[in-house]
């Protein structure tokens, strides 16, 4: 049943370039190794293949968006952010409970948090994409490069942000 | 015990790092979208402060058994705050093999609420199983951080070799002087009549033969034979062992071992053993239901032990090995050094039945299957064959079993050897 859910997550995961995008061969190929490597992670229980397949549809849809050039749809990337944090957190819980006893209760409880925190992205993302139509609007007669360099920035700051915050945990893990 | 992020962490900053970089290099806001929903999961996965308390409790339905006997673990879960997903892993020894539900489980519990876990494990050797205690891990938010820890209380439970009856019992040679089930040559109380002599003062009217004494005009007695027990030690080889784990020659002989202790015993014998190997030991002879308990303990620990000093039997005190005990030996006859003590034991005139145990299975078992080891295997049992037969010329009474089948068929054999040995003694 998890390897099911986890096909139909992974073949939305593949699907989502192609709709922006179905002609292009190079999506195709892209979309078609996301799919193959991340069955084989599916099959295996491997969030390291998972997690390859992810990149691979990431840069399929990128590759998508740059050849078709269309409208921005924020929907479709948050579809595509939700799908890939659920298989993700679906892969990795089902690697942890092969051949152990998981009952029921565990499996209904272990969606609804998964959904709830999903939601929240979701709900943030929409909010975030709702902040950012004004900041659009203020920025619109800045230049090329100093909108690059100040993406480039927020985006290092992010990652670098995320790392330090789990990387806190890590340091606070007792030694024994 | 505290909370620490786990490797999904990399997996997640991955891909958000990845959505982030097209995002920039191809100027679309979506791909940095796709990223929201993931940071957000990292920021609402991690976990701080102390994880949530419980109480476990683990317990074991036996502390003994015998092999391939189940025992049942049971341990109980009760938390003091919301357990949303909680793992626990009990890791299982080797030879131990799981019969009926898992050693490891997924619970979600709330507070205050109580769980119970079973499931059960059987012994496939002789062993001491030692179980440390559950492994709990207590996971946060789709699996981002996690808190572990140990519940430590360990537990031990003795998988004893197992037996099967045995109905031909060697009878020994010579009893000893307490009341048991071997008829005697000695006269005395007893059952089994003897001979018939003229009556004596002292004599009791109740063993009158009125039909010798109406024949023969005199009062005539009948005598009876006493019923005695008898001592036996077992003397078991543990100089060498061939094959797999579990399943060597030294199991298969502890096995033995064990079913005629616990045959002699309901018979009343006095049982002593001696493990004879690098490291000899012994138990006394003794009878009864502690005697047993006594004697599958030692059982339950004899292995080979390597060393370059030759121990002699000379080592063992007597009342160890008495006068007039019967001696079953328990040996593949894979070293000299056994089959010596063994040929001095007959020579110093004790009563000594050899079973030997065949190494050709045990080795098969543990060899991998090929047309060269079937024909080495077959050679191998001619050798041993020739080998027997040597030592029975020399006068040792010598009963081969491969431990397949029950030593039981394979004492008839000697039985019948063996009664007319005694007959004749």
């Amino acid at each position: 049943m998890m390897r099911l859910a986890a096909m139909v997550l992974l073949a939305v995961l593949a699907a989502l370039p192609l709709a922006v995008q179905p002609s292009a061969a190079p999506v195709t190929w892209l979309a078609t190794a996301a799919l193959v490597v991340g069955g084989v992670g599916v099959i295996a229980w491997s969030v390291p293949l998972v997690t390859a397949a992810g990149s691979l549809a990431l840069v399929a849809y990128a590759l998508a968006l740059v050849l078709a050039g269309p409208a921005a749809d924020p929907l479709a990337a948050i579809a595509l952010g939700s799908t890939l944090a659920l298989l993700l957190a679906l892969v990795h819980f089902a690697a942890r409970a092969r051949g152990a006893a998981v009952g029921p209760s565990v499996i209904a409880s272990q969606v609804r948090q998964w959904l709830a925190v999903v939601a929240l992205g979701a709900a943030v993302a929409g909010v975030l994409m709702a902040a950012a139509l004004p900041v659009g609007i203020a920025l619109r007669s800045a230049t090329l490069p100093g909108v690059l360099i100040a993406a480039a920035l927020g985006a290092v700051l992010t990652v670098g942000g995320v790392i330090a915050l789990v990387a806190s945990e890590a340091s606070r893990r007792p030694r024994s | 015990m505290t909370w620490r992020p786990t490797p999904l962490n990399v997996s997640f900053l991955t891909v958000v790092g990845w959505a982030l970089f097209l995002a920039v290099l191809t100027g679309r806001v979506e791909l940095a979208v796709v990223a929201v929903p993931m940071v957000v999961a990292l920021v609402a996965g991690r976990r701080t402060g102390a994880p949530p308390r419980w109480q476990i409790d683990r317990s074991l339905s036996t502390a003994r058994l015998l092999e391939d006997e189940c025992v049942t673990v049971s341990v109980t879960l009760r938390a003091e705050g919301p357990l949303p997903l909680v793992e626990l892993l009990e890791p299982l020894p080797p030879r131990v093999g799981l019969e009926r539900g898992s050693n490891h489980a997924f619970f979600t519990l709330r507070e205050g609420r109580e769980i119970g876990w079973t499931f059960e494990l059987r012994g496939t050797g002789r062993q001491h199983l030692r179980l440390a205690g559950p492994h709990l891990r207590v996971w946060g938010p789709l699996g981002l951080s996690a808190a572990e820890s140990q519940h430590r209380a360990p537990a031990t439970v003795a998988v004893y070799p197992r037996h099967a009856p045995i109905r031909h019992l060697p009878r020994p040679l010579r009893t000893q002087t307490f009341a048991g089930n071997y008829v005697s040559s000695t006269q005395g109380e007893g059952i089994e009549p003897g001979d018939i002599r003229p009556f004596a003062p002292g004599d009791q009217i109740r063993h009158v033969n009125w039909r010798a004494t109406l024949k023969l005009g005199t009062l005539h007695v009948t005598q009876h034979h006493r019923e005695r027990n008898a001592d036996v030690v077992l003397l078991l080889d543990t100089l060498s062992e061939v094959g797999p784990d579990g399943e060597t020659v030294v199991d298969v002989a502890a096995r033995g071992a064990a079913a005629l202790a616990t045959a002699y015993l309901a018979r009343k014998d006095r049982v002593g053993l001696i493990e004879y190997g690098g490291q000899p030991r012994w138990v006394r002879p003794g009878a009864g239901r502690a005697q047993l308990e006594r004697l599958l303990d030692t059982l339950l620990s004899a292995s080979v032990v390597f060393t370059y000093v030759n121990r002699d039997l000379d080592l063992v005190p007597p009342r160890i090995l008495p006068p007039r005990a019967l001696v079953v030996a328990l040996s593949p006859l894979l070293d000299r050094r056994f089959v010596r003590a063994a040929t001095d034991l007959a020579a110093r005139g004790f009563d000594l039945i050899v079973i030997a145990v065949s190494p050709v299975p045990a080795a098969r078992a543990a060899a991998p299957r090929s047309a060269v080891a079937d024909v080495a295997a077959r050679l191998w049992a001619l050798e041993r064959r020739a080998a027997l037969d040597e030592y029975r010329r020399r006068g040792l009474s010598v009963v081969e079993w491969d431990g397949r089948e029950p030593l039981d068929a394979a004492l008839a054999a000697l039985g019948r050897r063996w009664r007319r040995r005694v007959l004749a003694g």
